[in-house]
């Protein structure tokens, strides 16, 4: 109990620093959201627009910067979010809400998927060390891991989009077809996902197999697996249970961590897929000084990385009982 | 004219090209359009808002033209000349300072409603009442807009006011009053179901796709041709490039790295066409003691070589500029040859003419290289948009070619926020970067010489960004609000010229074009150097409504 209180403790301290690390920094950026949009425009737009800007955005405004961040602070607790400027007047929750189950369900499941994949291959390939598996796929894998992620997307696209023509190579779904629940929309959804998701699979998976296949290594030569032996149990259980589920606890901190970073989105792989995700919508909220969208969807990467340390804190903790009496 | 963002982008988009091009006329297999549908390709950085809001700059380039559309079209490629649109006819009065607009009967909103003189009225007093909306400030010239009879409406300005017939019968669309007079809060209006009286309405539209249909009920019986538009939002230029060269998009206006590969050669009926419209210059801070000097301008603009900085940094597809800041060949009809000539033809680039020139002001090459006078050497810092890869290439070729005549450029490659600022606030000393032009060359040139559109240092100034100012220039630039006669108002652009001959506050690179492929084996109708009806990019608004008038699908 007192492990918990002083963990939630923690997590109130790192939320305020990160709330009001996340109101200045945005302002110490040069320039004003007016002057970052008028770079943006084409078209016959003239200087006299940068004055309607400023007037819209309310840029200039006479509040003092610790009156405005005494507000921001009270509109987070009441989930006020205000306007975003880049996607003007639309709310910032609406444009979160539109793109981010894009994010959830291109990243997230990606992300689920490489650590069972990955730790699993992990555990196989140390029980069988030296056998077969274990000699073709960590080192596949190492490689894989150090090619930066959009790269391997363009090569997916070059081969199976453009050359072969097999999958789509841009956007959510086919651009003239209107979401619904239909099988056809939905195989049509999972077709346009599968070479951004195959992206991220095959640069992530390599991490999760290495550090889950090294940490088995070491717990297979730990006693009381020597005795599991001893005792005569089967292999199989003696993998599981004794070995893997003591091995997995530094994956298991690392897989909340990244569940937490999802919510950020895979900025070059939905920008080099055109995919709608939050992740490229943050690359242009940071370059057209979007403060309100700035802060919000900071603000969101920043409490679902908490909430993921905090729960994978009390998971290790569940897990292992020695962590609750060291610390 | 999007530019490329990042060098691994860049390499990216090589990759693909030389991929592209080595797979036979490749990707066909998707390039079926059906035969009604357009589908345009423009990448626009960001999913689609669905908000199209014609007095939001964010919005207008989406509903401006085929959805709401203007008084009367100006084309900038055809030297201002007036269609009649929603009026049918204007008049000038009371010495230019009254414009009367007879507004054309039988025009219908997309919802059945008919298109009145009142409602012509109402969108003008609503930009008086918002000035968030007012984006080109027609208020500040205008003073009254009335109706006059059942269908004439007439406008009245405090001075003359020729130039802002641009701003005010072609870049205002109109709007219906029996639903925008209903709205609290027009600047924030999303406006997500578009009333307007376009030949097309936009049915539906989802984040990454708008679709526009053909209005049943338009104004022009028979039109438009093309039934369906879709319009999908494209984040990056890779994948909009490619989505293009595959035929599964006809109208292009993209920036597309080595053309001929990666789109001409993949069908013989794809074709492209930039022209020209304003300038890539190099703004001077006049406020700097250094710069402020003549001598050291002018032999700037006879050392750098445009023709260089236009190959290597533009991939040639934007020409060289000229010193007289006129646009070529859009506006050559503008340009006072015999009087450039006098100015080293023009300022052609000749490294011997810029160091005769420092010479005769007291300049000297110290032991470095680098000219200098008096301990004051000649050596500035270039500020530069380091997000736009051809400006970074360009900008290395004024730093070698300004190095021969001993003067040193530190290129600063900023990320664009920060570029923004230091630009409008004049907090650097020299500045690569562009403007908007107009349907003449009068309205860039006003937008570097006024000295009304400047702000002393430290405030943001909408144009104007090297502070020029003299009370000759501007008296030469009021007066030709007060003409609507080509001869006088040739004549005050001559001076003007000029005034960019002799002073340099600015000197002109390359020229900005307007990007623009289309394929002629699925639509014809295109805008085409023979025909250059509107300005042909998507993103040129109302001109894109134009364009998309006079498309048709070729039979099959």
């Amino acid at each position: 109990m007192r492990f918990a209180l002083r963990r939630l403790g923690f997590f109130a301290v790192t939320m305020w620093a990160a709330l009001t690390l996340n109101f200045f920094l945005p302002r110490l950026m040069p320039g004003n959201p007016a002057e970052a949009m008028m770079g943006k425009f084409r078209g016959p737009v003239t200087g006299q627009a940068l004055k309607a800007l400023e007037l819209a955005f309310g840029v200039n405004t006479h509040k003092s910067l610790l009156a405005q961040y005494f507000g921001y602070i009270g509109d987070v607790a009441t989930g006020k979010f205000g306007t975003s400027l880049y996607f003007y007047p639309q709310s910032v929750g609406r444009v979160i809400l539109d793109a981010i189950p894009w994010t959830l369900g291109l990243v997230g499941v990606t992300t689920i998927l490489a650590f069972v994949l990955g730790t699993g291959i992990g555990i196989v390939a140390a029980w069988r060390r030296g056998g077969r598996l274990d000699s073709v796929m960590p080192p596949i894998f190492v490689i894989t891991s150090a090619i930066p992620y959009f790269w391997v997307g363009l090569m997916l696209i070059l081969v199976f989009a453009v050359r072969l023509n097999w999958l789509p190579a841009a956007f959510g779904f086919d651009i003239t077809l209107t979401p619904s629940l239909s099988p056809a929309f939905i195989g049509n959804l999972l077709a346009h996902a599968i070479l951004p998701a195959a992206s991220l699979l095959i640069t992530t998976i390599g991490t999760w197999i290495l550090t889950m296949r090294n940490t088995m290594i070491t717990t297979l030569a730990e006693d009381y697996v020597r005795m599991a032996r001893a005792k005569g149990l089967p292999g199989r259980r003696i993998m599981l249970d004794y070995a893997a589920r003591n091995a997995i606890l530094p994956n298991l901190t690392g897989f909340a961590m990244s569940l937490g970073f999802v919510v950020g989105g895979a900025i070059l792989v939905e920008y080099v897929f055109n995919y709608p995700g939050v992740g490229y919508m943050l690359l242009q909220a940071v370059n057209n000084e979007d403060y309100p969208l700035m802060q919000a969807l900071f603000l969101l990467i920043t409490v679902a990385v908490l909430v993921a340390i905090l729960t994978a804190d009390i998971a290790t903790a569940l897990f292992d009982p020695r962590t609750r009496t060291a610390g | 004219m999007r530019r490329l963002k990042a060098i691994g982008v860049i390499m990216a988009a090589g990759l693909l090209a030389a991929a592209c091009g080595t797979s036979s006329a490749g990707g066909g297999g998707k390039s079926s359009a059906a035969s009604s549908v357009l589908t345009i390709d423009n990448e626009s950085g960001s999913l689609w808002t669905c908000n199209f809001n014609p007095f939001n700059l964010s919005d207008i380039g989406y509903s401006f033209g085929p959805v709401y559309e203007p008084l009367i079209f100006v084309n900038s490629l055809q030297n201002s000349k007036a269609t009649p649109w929603l009026a049918t006819a204007f008049a000038w009065s009371n010495g230019n300072k009254t414009i009367t607009f007879t507004i054309r009967s039988g025009v219908k909103w997309s919802d059945g409603k008919p298109m009145t003189a009142a409602d012509v009225v109402f969108t003008f007093n609503m930009l008086k009442k918002f000035k968030a909306l007012d984006i080109n400030s027609v208020w500040s010239v205008l003073s009254a807009v009335t109706q006059q009879g059942s269908d004439k409406v007439v406008m009245t300005f405090k001075a003359p006011a020729v130039t802002y017939f641009y701003y005010i019968a072609d870049q205002v669309g109109i709007v219906p009053q029996h639903i925008w007079s209903g709205i609290a809060d027009p600047v924030k209006y999303p406006d997500t179901n578009p009333v307007g009286t376009g030949a097309f309405v936009v049915k539906p539209c989802t984040p990454q796709n708008i679709t526009y249909k053909a209005n049943p009920s338009y104004w022009q019986p028979g039109e438009p041709k093309v039934k369906t538009i879709n319009y999908p939002a494209f984040t990056s230029n890779d994948t909009a490039n490619t989505y293009l060269a595959n035929g599964q998009a006809q109208w292009g206006s993209q920036f597309i790295p080595s053309i001929q590969k990666f789109y001409l050669s993949k069908n013989s009926s794809y074709h492209y066409w930039f022209p020209p419209v304003a300038n890539v210059s190099m703004f001077i801070n006049l406020k700097n003691p250094i710069l402020s000097n003549v001598a050291v301008r002018q032999a700037m603009a006879y050392a750098i070589n445009r023709g260089r900085a236009s190959v290597i940094g533009e991939y040639g597809y934007q020409p060289a500029s000229n010193q007289a800041g006129i646009v070529t060949p859009t506006f050559s009809t503008w340009l006072d040859t015999s009087q450039a000539a006098g100015f080293g033809n023009n300022y052609a680039y000749s490294t011997s003419k810029a160091i005769s020139v420092l010479t005769a002001a007291g300049f000297k090459k110290g032991s470095d290289g680098i000219m200098a006078k008096g301990g004051q050497k000649l050596s500035f810092s270039i500020i530069n948009n380091g997000g736009f890869s051809d400006w970074v290439a360009a900008v290395n070729v004024l730093q070698t070619s300004l190095k021969a005549a001993g003067i040193q450029l530190t290129p600063k490659n900023l990320a664009a926020p920060a570029y923004q600022a230091a630009l409008y606030n004049g907090t650097y000393q020299l500045a690569y970067g562009s403007e908007t032009g107009g349907p003449s060359p009068y309205y860039e040139l006003r937008q570097w010489l006024f000295s009304g559109n400047s702000a002393p240092i430290g405030q943001p100034a909408g144009s104007n960004f090297e502070r020029y100012s003299s009370p000759a220039t501007d008296a030469l630039i009021n007066s030709y609000a007060a003409t609507t006669s080509t001869a006088t108002q040739h004549a005050i652009v001559n001076k003007l010229q000029a005034v960019m001959l002799k002073d340099v506050p600015v000197i002109p690179i390359t020229e900005q074009v307007d990007w623009f492929q289309y394929d002629t084996g699925s639509f014809t109708g295109w805008v085409t150097q023979g025909d250059p009806y509107a300005q042909p990019s998507a993103y040129n608004y109302p001109d894109w409504g134009q364009q998309m008038m006079r498309l048709a699908p070729v039979k099959k």
